[in-house]
C-alpha cells in the first residue's frame, strides 16, 4: 500500500480545511487575507509536491490513486488555474463577507478535480466529481444578495445533478458488465470484451458516460445551463468553472475512453465525434450572437469542448498528446480574457457587456494588447498557443483517419473568427465621448494584471517554445496509452 | 548574416518600436517607420546581390527546428521566383511608408507599426521553405490588413474588414488541413513528418489525392488573388480601405496567391494541378473577361484599377495553369509588372483623390490643364497598364499570350480580349478625369497636381516600370531556373512534348 502518492491530495485537503476554519475568528486588517495566503501556500505546496512525483505512474491506496504522468500534468493545470482564480478574486466585492468559505470552496473544486484526474478507480472518480460540483454550485450562488447569482447556482445543482445521475447510472452498468472498478482492470477486461454491437449494456454504459462528462465539459447536447451560469457566477467562478472544470472533465474523458475503453475505439469514436462535432457548430453559432463577453466566453467555451474532444475522439496517443497541449493553451488564453473581463467589471457597471469595452485598449493600451492576444488566439490565429494547439488537434484527427472532423473544425473556427476579433475591434475603436471618463478610476489590483500578463506573455511563448511543452504532453499521453 | 530572418526581424522589430513610441510623438513614429522599412529595402538588396541566378533551388536558407515532434521548423530562403517578390515588397513597402507619413492619419504610429507588421507577412510568405510557416505568415499577414481596414477605413469599414476576413480564413483554415493531409500522407514515402517544401517535392500522390490537395490549396490561393467567383470581398476590402493599404493589398498581397500557387500547388501536386488545369483556366478567363467589363463600368477610379487588377491577375493565373515555359515565365515577370504599375495606378487615384476630393470619375475632368505633370504621369502608367508594345507589361503579356496560344488556341484568343478591354477602360479613366473640359475643382484644378512628396513615389516607380520595359532579362534570368524547376514536374503529368519539358538537370538545382 503506497500512501505516499495521495500526499497532493491530503495537503489540498488540510488546507481547505484550515481556509474554512479562519471564518471561526474574527480576522482585522492584514490578517483578513489571511484565507487566501493559506490557499496560496497550499497550492504552492502541492505543485512542488506534484512536481516531485513526476514519473512513472504509480498506484496509491489500494490503487484507487492513479498518479500518473497525465494525473500529473493535468493536475499543474487545475493548480494553476485555482492560483490564478484566487489572484482574479483579490478584492472581489463577490463574497466580501465571507472570504473564508470563497477561498476554502475554490480549494474544495481544485481537490475534486484533483481527484478527477487522477483517480484509478470509478468511485474515486466520481467522489472526484462530485466534490468539484457541489462546490461550484455553492461558488456559483455565493452572492446571496444578487439574483443572477441565485439563479446561476441553482440552474448548476439542476442540471449537474442530471449528470451525476447518468454518471452513476453509468459507472453501475461498466460495474456490471465487467465486475470491477477498478479503471485498470476494466481496461483489461473491455480489450477482450469483442465488438461492441454485441453488448447493448456496454453501449449504454458508453453514451451514459459520455452524457455525463459532456455536461461537465459543456459539450452539446449538454451544454444548455452553461451561458446562464457562466454569466450569473462571480466572474472569478466563471473563470475557474471554464478552466478546471473543463481540465477535469477532459481527464476524465481521456481516462475512461482513451485509456480504459481503448480496445473499443472503433465503436465510440463516433459517438464522442459527433458530440464534438454538435459543440464546434452549436458553441461558435451560439457565440455568434452574444452581446456580453461572458456570455460569448460561455459559448466560445462550449465550442472549445467540441474541439477538445476532437483529441478524444480519434482514441490515439496523438489525441491525447493534443488535447494535453490544447488544454493548457486553453487554460491560458481563457483566464486571459477572463482577467481583463474582471478588470472592466470592477471600473463600470455592466463591465461584461461589449459595449463598455469600446475603446479600452486605447485607454489601457496593455490590456488592449492581452485580450487581443487571447482573442486571436482562441480563434487560432498563428504564431500563438491556440493554432499549435488546434495544428496537433487536426494532425491527430487526420493521422487517426478522421479527416472529415478536421475540416468541420476547420470551417467551424472560420465563424468563430468573427465573435473573437469583434471584441478586439471594439477595444481599440474610439470610445464615445464623454461616456468613458463615468467609469470609476479604481487603481487596478495588482494580482489581475499579473494574471492578465502572464496569460498574455504565456500564449506567445507556450508557441514559441512549444517544444519541451509538448514534450511533457507527449509523456502524459504515453503513459494513458503505452 | 542570416540575412533571409533579417528580412522578417527587422520590420517585425520596427513594429513592435513603433507601439511603445507615445502617441503624441508623430516625427519619432515616421522616422522610426521609414527607417524600418529602408532598412529592410537594405537587406533585400544584399539578399539580391548575395542571390546566385543560376541556381533554381530555395537559396540562402535559414533554417532552425521550431517544434520537431509536431514537424514545424522555421525555414527561410529565396529562389528565383521569391527573390523579385521580395525585393518589390521592400521597395513598395518603403514607398508605401513615404505616402503615408506625408499624410500620416490619426494615430499614425499604429498605422505605420501594422503596416510594418503585414510587410512581416509578406516578406515571411515570400520566402518561406516550410508549409506550416508558410501558412503561419499567410495568416500573419491578415491581421494587419484586416485592422489597417478597421481602424482607419471608410464608413462601411467594420463590413468590409468582416468580409475580407472571414473570405480569407475559409480558404485558410481549409489549406490548414491540406497542409497536414500532406504531410501525413507524404510520411509514409518521406520516412518521418516533414512539412518543408523541399522534401516534399517529387513525393508520389495518388491521383485522387493529388486532385483533393491540390484543390485545398487553391480555394485559399483563389480567394486571396481573387479568381473569378471568389472576388466577393475585393470591391468592399478595396474601396473601404486607406488608398496606401488598397494599393499594397492590390500590389502585393494579390501576389501571395500566385505565388502560392507556383511555389506550393502546382509544384507539389502537378497530378492535381493538371485535372484541374481546365477549370481554373476557365475560371482564370472568366475573370478576365469579368473584370475587364467591370472595370469599364466602375464609378470611381478606386474600383476600376481594383477591377482591372481582376482582369490581370487571371492573365497571371492563366500563364502559370497552361505549364508552358514561356507563358510561366511570363507570368512571373507580370507578377512584377502588375505589382509596380497598380501601386502606381493607386498613386496617381491618391493624389487626385486629395486635391479633388472626390474619386469619382464622373465629377472629375480637365484635370489636365492644371495639372500636366501628374497627367505624364498618369498616361505613362496607363500605357504601361495596357501594356502598349515598349511598355513593361507588353513583354508579359507578350510572353503570356504566346505560351497560351502554344498549348491552348482558344484561350488566348479569348484572353486577347482582356488586351482589348484594357485599353479601353484605361484610356476611359485617363480621359474623364484629365481630358475634356474642367469640372469638379476649382483653379482649373491645380490642387491635383504632382507636388514633390508624391514625385518621390511616382518617379521611382515609373523609373522601375521602364527598366524593366528596357531589360527585361535581368529579370528572366534569375527567375528562369526556378520557374522551370517548379512547373517541369506538372508538364511531365500534362504529357507534353519531351523537347518542351526543362532538362532534368535543371530540377535538382545543379548547374548543367
Amino acid at each position: 500500500m503506497n500512501y505516499i502518492v495521495g500526499t497532493p491530495l491530503y495537503i489540498m485537503s488540510a488546507v481547505t480545511l484550515l481556509a474554512i476554519l479562519t471564518g471561526a475568528f474574527h480576522l482585522k486588517g492584514a490578517a483578513r487575507r489571511l484565507p487566501e495566503w493559506i490557499g496560496i501556500g497550499g497550492i504552492v505546496a502541492t505543485l512542488a509536491v506534484v512536481t516531485g512525483l513526476w514519473g512513472d505512474s504509480q498506484y496509491g491506496f489500494a490503487g484507487e490513486i492513479h498518479m500518473s504522468r497525465l494525473g500529473i500534468l493535468f493536475t499543474w493545470i487545475i493548480l494553476v488555474s485555482a492560483l490564478a482564480v484566487i489572484a482574479l478574486s483579490w478584492g472581489e466585492p463577490a463574497g466580501a463577507g465571507r472570504r473564508p468559505e470563497y477561498i476554502g470552496l475554490i480549494l474544495a473544486a481544485a481537490t475534486g478535480m484533483m481527484l478527477t484526474v487522477t483517480a484509478g478507480d470509478l468511485i474515486v472518480l466520481f467522489i472526484g466529481i462530485e466534490l468539484l460540483s457541489v462546490s461550484l454550485y455553492i461558488l456559483c450562488a455565493i452572492e446571496v444578495v444578487r439574483e443572477r447569482s441565485l439563479e446561476s447556482g441553482l440552474k448548476y445543482l439542476i442540471t449537474g445533478a442530471i449528470g451525476t445521475a447518468l454518471l452513476i447510472y453509468g459507472f453501475a452498468l461498466l460495474y456490471g458488465m465487467t465486475g470491477t472498478t477498478s479503471i485498470e482492470a476494466i481496461g483489461t477486461t473491455l480489450a477482450h470484451a469483442g465488438p461492441l454491437t454485441s453488448q447493448p449494456l456496454l453501449i449504454g454504459s458508453m453514451a451514459l458516460i459520455a452524457a455525463a462528462l459532456g455536461f461537465k465539459a459543456s459539450a452539446v447536447p449538454f451544454h444548455m445551463w452553461t451561458p446562464d451560469v457562466y454569466e450569473g457566477a462571480p466572474t472569478p467562478v466563471t473563470a475557474f468553472m471554464s478552466t478546471g472544470t473543463k481540465t477535469a472533465a477532459l481527464g476524465a474523458f481521456l481516462i475512461v475512453f482513451t485509456g480504459a475503453a481503448q480496445g473499443m475505439v472503433s465503436d465510440w469514436r463516433v459517438l464522442i465525434g459527433a458530440i464534438a462535432t454538435a459543440s464546434m457548430v452549436v458553441g461558435n453559432i451560439g457565440a455568434l450572437m452574444q452581446n456580453s463577453v461572458k456570455r460569448m466566453l460561455a459559448w466560445s467555451s462550449i465550442a472549445q469542448a467540441g474541439y477538445l474532444l476532437i483529441g478524444v475522439a480519434v482514441g490515439t496517443q496523438y489525441g491525447a498528446r493534443a488535447v494535453a497541449y490544447y488544454l493548457i493553451a486553453y487554460v491560458t488564453m481563457t483566464l486571459a480574457a477572463f482577467a481583463i473581463v474582471i478588470l472592466r467589471e470592477r471600473e463600470v457597471e455592466n463591465g461584461d457587456q461589449l459595449v463598455s469595452f469600446t475603446g479600452y485598449g486605447r485607454r489601457r493600451p496593455w490590456a488592449g494588447v492581452v485580450m487581443t492576444l487571447a482573442m486571436l488566439s482562441l480563434a487560432g490565429f498563428p504564431p500563438l498557443a491556440g493554432f499549435i494547439g488546434k495544428f496537433m488537434l487536426f494532425q491527430a484527427a487526420i493521422d487517426g483517419d478522421m479527416l472529415w472532423i478536421a475540416i468541420v473544425g476547420a470551417l467551424a473556427s472560420v465563424v468563430s473568427v468573427v465573435y473573437y476579433l469583434r471584441v478586439s475591434i471594439v477595444m481599440w475603436s474610439p470610445a464615445p465621448a464623454g461616456e468613458f471618463d463615468g467609469g470609476r478610476r479604481l487603481r487596478i489590483p495588482a494580482p489581475v494584471a499579473a494574471v492578465a500578463v502572464i496569460g498574455g506573455v504565456g500564449i506567445v511563448l507556450l508557441a514559441v517554445l512549444a517544444q519541451p511543452v509538448i514534450d511533457l504532453c507527449q509523456g502524459a499521453a504515453q503513459s494513458l496509452i503505452p | 548574416m542570416p540575412w533571409t530572418s533579417l528580412l522578417v526581424i527587422v520590420p517585425f522589430v520596427a513594429a513592435i518600436a513603433l507601439a511603445f513610441v507615445p502617441r503624441g510623438n508623430r516625427a519619432a513614429g515616421r522616422t522610426i517607420g521609414i527607417a524600418g522599412a529602408l532598412l529592410t529595402l537594405v537587406v533585400s538588396i544584399v539578399i539580391v546581390a548575395m542571390f546566385n541566378r543560376g541556381q533554381g533551388s530555395m537559396q540562402l536558407v535559414d533554417h532552425v527546428n521550431w517544434v520537431q515532434s509536431i514537424g514545424l521548423s522555421w525555414d527561410l530562403g529565396v529562389d528565383g521566383i521569391s527573390i523579385w517578390l521580395v525585393l518589390m515588397t521592400t521597395v513598395l513597402f518603403s514607398l508605401g511608408m513615404f505616402a503615408a507619413a506625408q499624410r500620416l492619419p490619426q494615430r499614425g504610429n499604429m498605422f505605420l507599426s501594422l503596416l510594418l507588421l503585414s510587410e512581416v507577412g509578406l516578406l515571411g510568405l515570400f520566402t518561406a521553405g516550410d508549409l506550416v510557416l508558410f501558412y503561419v505568415f499567410w495568416e500573419f499577414m491578415l491581421i494587419p490588413f484586416a485592422f489597417l481596414i478597421w481602424t482607419w477605413g471608410g464608413d462601411e469599414r467594420r463590413r468590409a474588414g468582416i468580409t475580407f476576413v472571414v473570405y480569407t480564413m475559409v480558404g485558410s483554415l481549409i489549406m490548414l488541413v491540406a497542409i497536414i493531409s500532406t504531410a501525413m500522407i507524404a510520411r509514409d514515402h518521406i520516412g518521418h513528418l516533414s512539412f518543408l517544401i523541399s522534401d516534399l517535392h517529387g513525393v508520389p500522390f495518388s491521383s485522387t489525392a493529388s486532385t483533393l490537395l491540390f484543390a485545398g490549396f487553391v480555394l485559399a490561393f483563389a480567394i486571396k488573388l481573387p479568381l473569378w467567383p471568389f472576388h466577393g470581398w475585393l470591391p468592399m476590402a478595396y474601396s473601404q480601405a486607406p488608398i496606401v493599404v488598397t494599393a499594397l493589398m492590390a500590389a502585393l498581397m494579390s501576389k501571395a496567391g500566385v505565388y502560392g500557387l507556383l511555389r506550393v500547388g502546382v509544384p507539389l501536386f502537378p497530378e492535381g494541378a493538371n485535372n484541374l488545369l481546365i477549370p481554373i483556366a476557365i475560371l482564370a478567363l472568366i475573370g478576365i473577361v469579368y473584370g475587364s467589363l467591370l472595370a469599364w463600368r466602375a464609378p470611381t477610379m478606386r474600383l476600376l484599377v481594383g477591377y482591372s487588377s481582376l482582369a490581370h491577375l487571371g492573365f497571371i493565373v492563366l500563364g502559370i495553369m497552361v505549364f508552358d515555359r514561356m507563358a510561366a515565365q511570363g507570368a512571373v515577370l507580370q507578377m512584377i509588372n502588375h505589382g509596380v504599375v497598380v501601386a502606381a495606378a493607386f498613386t496617381i487615384v491618391m493624389i487626385i483623390g486629395r486635391g479633388g476630393g472626390t474619386e469619382d470619375m464622373d465629377k472629375l475632368g480637365g484635370l489636365a490643364k492644371g495639372a500636366p505633370r501628374l497627367a505624364v504621369a498618369f498616361l505613362i502608367v496607363a500605357m504601361a497598364s495596357l501594356a502598349l508594345p515598349g511598355a513593361n507589361s507588353f513583354v508579359g503579356e507578350f510572353f503570356i499570350l504566346g505560351g497560351v496560344f502554344n498549348q491552348y488556341t482558344w484561350m488566348a484568343v479569348i484572353a486577347m480580349l482582356g488586351v482589348i478591354y484594357a485599353a479601353v477602360y484605361m484610356l476611359r479613366m485617363y480621359q474623364s478625369t484629365m481630358n475634356g473640359p474642367v469640372k469638379g475643382v476649382s483653379d482649373e484644378g491645380r490642387a491635383c497636381e504632382m507636388r514633390r512628396g508624391d514625385a518621390l513615389i511616382l518617379v521611382p516607380l515609373i523609373l522601375i516600370m521602364f527598366f524593366i520595359a528596357l531589360w527585361p532579362k535581368a529579370l528572366v534570368g534569375a527567375t528562369q531556373a526556378s520557374t522551370d524547376r517548379a512547373i517541369a514536374p506538372a508538364q511531365v503529368a500534362a504529357d507534353r512534348p519531351a523537347a518542351q519539358i526543362v532538362p532534368s538537370g535543371v530540377i535538382t538545382g545543379s548547374r548543367p
